[in-house]
């Protein structure tokens, strides 16, 4: 037993002393931890968080770091691919906090997802800032360790209804197709009382499935019904193959508006020519008048993300920089990395970035209006916000034959 | 009346569609008795290799059927040689781990190749349509349509008429009496599984053409085309026509009727039902 734990000494010793060594060095790096889409289904849109993140951490490390008390400290990130599946993303948030024993936790993409996440997050009582899930479910739970920084999906097509009122004509009726998930039914429950109160008849109100492919038989009734404006919230693909449908079947709407896809470069290429007149909306566009203490503003953070990913940033992107950021104004406020001190500083928290001032409300969501944006021919255009109409509208939309 | 006709037609020409798709799957699994859960994913492979035609050759995704046809069976025939082959008379267990290890495999190395990114195979056509009264058939989707006719007869008159097409029929029903009157088991397995991935990358080059691809379409489509081979039945290519069009005409109607949301329910039931009462297909031989 003796001689064979001598011959083993070294490898017993070894990485006693390279930990005793490094313990100092670990103890400057504060590990955000997340898991993300990198693959599946939704890596499209998985990979502008994986990307936001690294850039915001590092130049936040580039600027010194977090400062807490006199100390400063290093960023480290650990992210995990859930492979686009949301069982598989829960284990990957418990190994998070209860193995790799990270600080604090960022978000995965998708409503869904986090709805199931923050469940760990709440578990372990470790804060999550996440800006991928925008459903309102997952903030109607009483939570207290989870803050979004999408505005709330209910609220999606709030400036869209103002700027359908504003039309001139107005559309007569509207049509109202939602996906069966977290985000799509919370966007279609906050807009039905929104029509209604608009005074717009919804003439048609379906849901549909997840990754449905085929959209003939309700493209079909919108055409036979003359139905004037469609609201579709949905994921791209089914909105890929909405447009494409709708081309090939000769249906042309007065307006139809997208929650996803319209600000997305690789959606917009995927339809060429086909996407012009789609309406949209985000919360976050690259303007040079919104500051950022790491950034300089959103234009240059737009620009300087281009140049390194090759693409070019949406709002996922954004809210995704904004959630880092949050985290280490939090940790900065609080004097501390301690979950529960940084919980109780994200909840009070407020301050300036890229993405617009971030404030979270007694839920944990942010609140943010939403700016009716639309293509028109091969860029995007800033149509209607809080002060009304910003660019005019190419509307109607003209027949596919008279394009 | 005209909504109806026109959800009608909707409802067909999706059923030609999935005639295509399910062709490939319905052959390989008749003669091989192999249900490749990998057919999706061929399906998109062809559906790629269709839109690189047409992005980078200029290739025209109608045209370029037969040369994506031609690279997957080629795919198909050394898979069947190199891999299959271990399995062809093994457990079905054994066939349905290794199409679903090549499914995994092959999804994940197409992510990598051509990353998640949406792509459609958008030729200056693939929008018109041709109009019937007040019924708007899209120009693609009819095409689509008589390209699955084509094949399907075409495959039909193959396996009846030629020696090959005999010799894997032969081959399907009775492998002793086949081996005896000559037949190359392995050779023909193999022209078989490369027949079927030709089919496949035909319905992929369509598929691309009426809809995105990314490299996760293959598993829902290969539900699909299992649901489709079933309800039409594995001994005839004429079957696998009528449960494409009897699967697109009542998922064109669940919808109009019921709700978007029922499509996918309407069409597994009808599965069911299937097995309940006709096990061998609308068109199959009844035992």
């Amino acid at each position: 037993m003796l001689p064979r734990l001598f011959f083993r000494f070294p490898s017993v010793i070894l990485p006693c002393l390279l930990a005793a060594l490094s313990l100092p060095a670990a103890a400057q790096e504060i590990t955000l931890g997340a898991s993300v889409q990198l693959t599946g289904p939704v890596a499209n849109t998985g990979r502008y968080y994986r990307d936001a993140y690294q850039i915001a951490v590092e130049k936040i490390n580039a600027a010194g770091g977090v400062k807490i008390g006199a100390q400063q400290y290093k960023l480290a990130l650990k992210l995990y691919d859930n492979q686009s599946d949301v069982n598989l993303s829960v284990r990957q948030y418990t190994q998070l906090v209860s193995q790799d024993k990270v600080q604090l936790l960022l978000g995965p993409f998708a409503s869904n997802f986090a709805l199931a996440d923050s469940a760990v997050s709440e578990k372990y009582k470790v804060p999550m800032v996440q800006g991928g899930g925008a459903s309102d479910q997952i903030f109607s739970r009483k939570f207290k360790y989870i803050f979004g920084t999408l505005a709330p999906a209910s609220n999606y097509f709030g400036s869209t209804i103002d700027m359908l009122k504003a039309l001139k004509p107005a559309p007569k009726s509207v049509a109202l197709l939602y996906a069966d998930d977290a985000f799509d039914v919370s966007v279609a429950e906050g807009t039905r009382p929104k029509l209604k109160q608009a005074g717009l008849p919804i003439a048609l109100d379906e849901r549909y499935s997840t990754n449905a492919t085929d959209f003939n038989s309700l493209l079909s009734q919108i055409k036979s019904k003359n139905i004037e404006a469609v609201l579709v919230a949905g994921h791209e693909t089914e909105i890929l193959n909405f447009v494409r449908q709708a081309k090939s079947l000769a249906v042309a709407p007065k307006m139809y508006s997208f929650t996803v896809g319209v600000p997305s470069e690789d959606f917009r290429h995927a339809l060429g020519a086909d996407a012009d007149y789609a309406f949209g909306m985000t919360a976050w566009l690259p303007s040079a008048a919104q500051k950022d203490r790491w950034f300089g503003d959103a234009a240059q953070f737009a620009s300087e993300y281009k140049q390194k990913y090759g693409y070019d940033p949406d709002y996922h992107a954004a809210s995704g920089v904004a959630d880092v950021e949050a985290l280490v104004q939090a940790m900065e406020t609080a004097g501390s990395m301690e979950p529960q001190k940084v919980r109780d500083a994200l909840a009070k928290l407020k301050f300036d970035s890229l993405y617009g001032p971030v404030a979270f409300g007694a839920n944990g969501q942010i609140d943010l209006p939403q700016v009716v944006i639309q293509v028109q021919g091969d860029g995007l255009a800033e149509i209607y916000g809080a002060n009304g109409f910003v660019k005019q509208p190419k509307y109607p939309m003209p027949a596919w034959n008279a394009r | 009346m005209e909504l109806l006709a026109q959800i009608l037609a909707n409802g067909i020409l999706l059923g030609g569609l999935y005639a295509v798709m399910a062709l490939g799957l319905a052959l390989v699994w008749g003669v091989l008795n192999i249900v490749n859960l990998a057919h999706g994913a061929f399906i998109m492979l062809g559906a790629y290799a269709s839109w690189h035609l047409y992005t980078y050759l200029g290739i025209d995704p109608f045209l370029g059927l037969p040369l994506t046809a031609l690279l997957l069976f080629a795919l198909g025939y050394a898979l069947q040689r190199g891999l299959l082959n271990l399995v062809v008379r093994a457990p079905m267990f054994n066939t349905l781990l290794i199409t679903f290890g090549l499914e995994v495999v092959l999804t994940y190395l197409a992510q990598l190749a051509f990353s998640a990114d949406f792509r459609t195979i958008n030729p200056p056509y693939a929008g018109s349509n041709v109009q019937f009264g007040g019924v708007v058939l899209p120009l693609v989707r009819l095409a689509a349509f008589g390209v699955a006719i084509v094949l399907t007869v075409g495959m039909w008159l193959f396996l009846l008429h030629t020696r090959l097409g005999r010799a894997i029929r032969a081959t399907a029903q009775n492998l002793l009496a086949a081996r005896l009157y000559g037949v190359e088991p392995r050779h023909l397995y193999a022209v078989t599984f490369g027949l079927g991935l030709a089919l496949a990358g035909a319905a992929g080059g369509l598929y691309g053409t009426v809809s995105q691809i990314n490299p996760y379409i293959g598993a829902s489509l290969t539900a699909k085309s299992f649901a489709i081979a079933i309800i039409g039945g594995l001994d005839n290519p004429l079957g696998v026509i009528v449960g494409g069009l009897f699967l697109g005409i009542v998922e064109s109607l669940t919808t109009l009727y019921i709700g978007p949301t029922f499509a996918d329910v309407a069409s597994f039931g009808i599965l069911v039902l299937v097995l309940i009462v006709r096990p061998s297909g609308l068109l199959g031989r009844t035992a």
